[in-house]
């Protein structure tokens, strides 16, 4: 083997390395939702959102091309350009006690690295509520997000992967109207008081 | 062995072919006429040879009309012109509606994801804007308590 072929597998090598750590990277930040899918049956309501790959990449496309004269679809751009996938699983309940800890436990096993860290906790064992939120921390970049709401009926979960800006998430308007943007009125418009909060 | 010249003499000599010698010769002929009719009836009763007769009267036929063979020839260049031409209009159409419909179905498939892709930030905005307010909630109480504290 001579000198060039030996250099050419060693960058080969370290590509090849490279890749599959960057690879790994970004899979840590998608969690395995799955397990989940059985509480669609007892729920009221269920909202499942999976957005990634080619899918996401035709909605970034189309949401760049709306004016971003619009001081929220300009926001919602600079978000949106960065994420890799948006995976969401909500439940809805009439009644409470529908989906077991170990549920929301299968979920929290796969947030013990180190790299996340749970940034906010908010505990109310009276009413059973376990609201947490977790980043997915490189540095001074956040490369994945997961919002847990574990409530006495409901279970949402939110999974950003990707580079998100988590400021620019929590202050999004309050309802990113499409149709207005569709016709390029640029109007955005802000209803009150149907927040699904 | 040596021909005198006398030998010679003698043996390429006149000699008369005797009585009937003309008789004979024309029967023998007349025979190998009727041998070669009979053999060649033989063959065309095995293998009845294709007509080429009707062939070479249609051509003649063309031939001394030149005209009427340029008009047709004419005729059918013009015809297969514009059939083809039309093939290829009618297969163009159909590739140029079959893109159009792949192009929107795209477009339809863009236009889902774009508003699935803005209800999903919605709904990220909505929890963590919810899970931030429970922690606010929560941790108020104790800041009031810590003031009345201090």
């Amino acid at each position: 083997m001579n000198l060039a072929t030996r250099k050419l597998t060693r960058i080969f090598i370290a590509a090849v390395l490279a890749l599959s750590v960057v690879r790994g990277y970004a899979q840590d930040a998608k969690l395995q939702l799955s397990n989940l899918d059985k509480l669609s049956e007892k729920a009221a309501r269920v909202t499942d959102v999976t957005l990634d790959g080619s899918l996401l990449q035709f909605a970034v496309n189309l949401i760049e091309k709306i004016d971003a004269e619009d001081k929220d679809v300009a926001q919602l751009q600079s978000i949106i350009k960065n994420l890799k996938g948006i995976y969401i699983k909500s439940f809805e309940f009439d009644e409470a006690s529908q989906y077991s800890k170990a549920d929301v436990d299968a979920i929290r096993s796969q947030l013990t690295s180190p790299r996340w860290s749970k940034i906010v906790q908010s505990v109310e064992k009276r009413r059973n509520e376990y609201d947490e939120i977790y980043l997915l921390r490189n540095g001074n970049r956040v490369d994945g997000v997961v919002i847990l709401v574990a409530e006495a009926k409901e279970l949402t979960v939110v999974n950003l992967v990707g580079e998100v800006p988590v400021d620019k998430v929590a202050s999004l308007e309050r309802h990113l109207s499409i149709g207005d943007k569709q016709s390029g009125k640029n109007k955005q418009k802000k209803e009150n008081g149907h927040d699904q909060e | 062995m040596h021909f005198s010249e006398d030998d010679l003499r003698e043996a390429l000599k006149r000699k008369d072919p005797g009585e009937g010698f003309t008789q004979r010769t024309i029967a023998r002929v007349n025979q190998a006429r009727v041998n070669q009719a009979q053999v060649s009836q033989s063959k065309s009763e095995s293998k009845p040879e294709p007509a080429k007769k009707n062939n070479g009267a249609f051509l003649v036929w063309w031939m001394h009309r030149p005209v009427w063979t340029i008009a047709v020839v004419a005729m059918l260049l013009l015809a297969f012109g514009i059939g083809g031409y039309q093939y290829s209009e009618y297969r163009h159409a159909v590739e140029m509606r079959l893109a159009r419909q792949r192009q929107q179905q795209l477009q339809q498939e863009a236009e889902r994801a774009r508003d699935q892709a803005i209800m999903a930030l919605e709904i990220a905005r909505a929890k963590m804007n919810h899970v931030l307010q429970h922690a606010q909630l929560q941790a108020e109480p104790n800041d009031k308590i810590r003031r009345q504290r201090l």
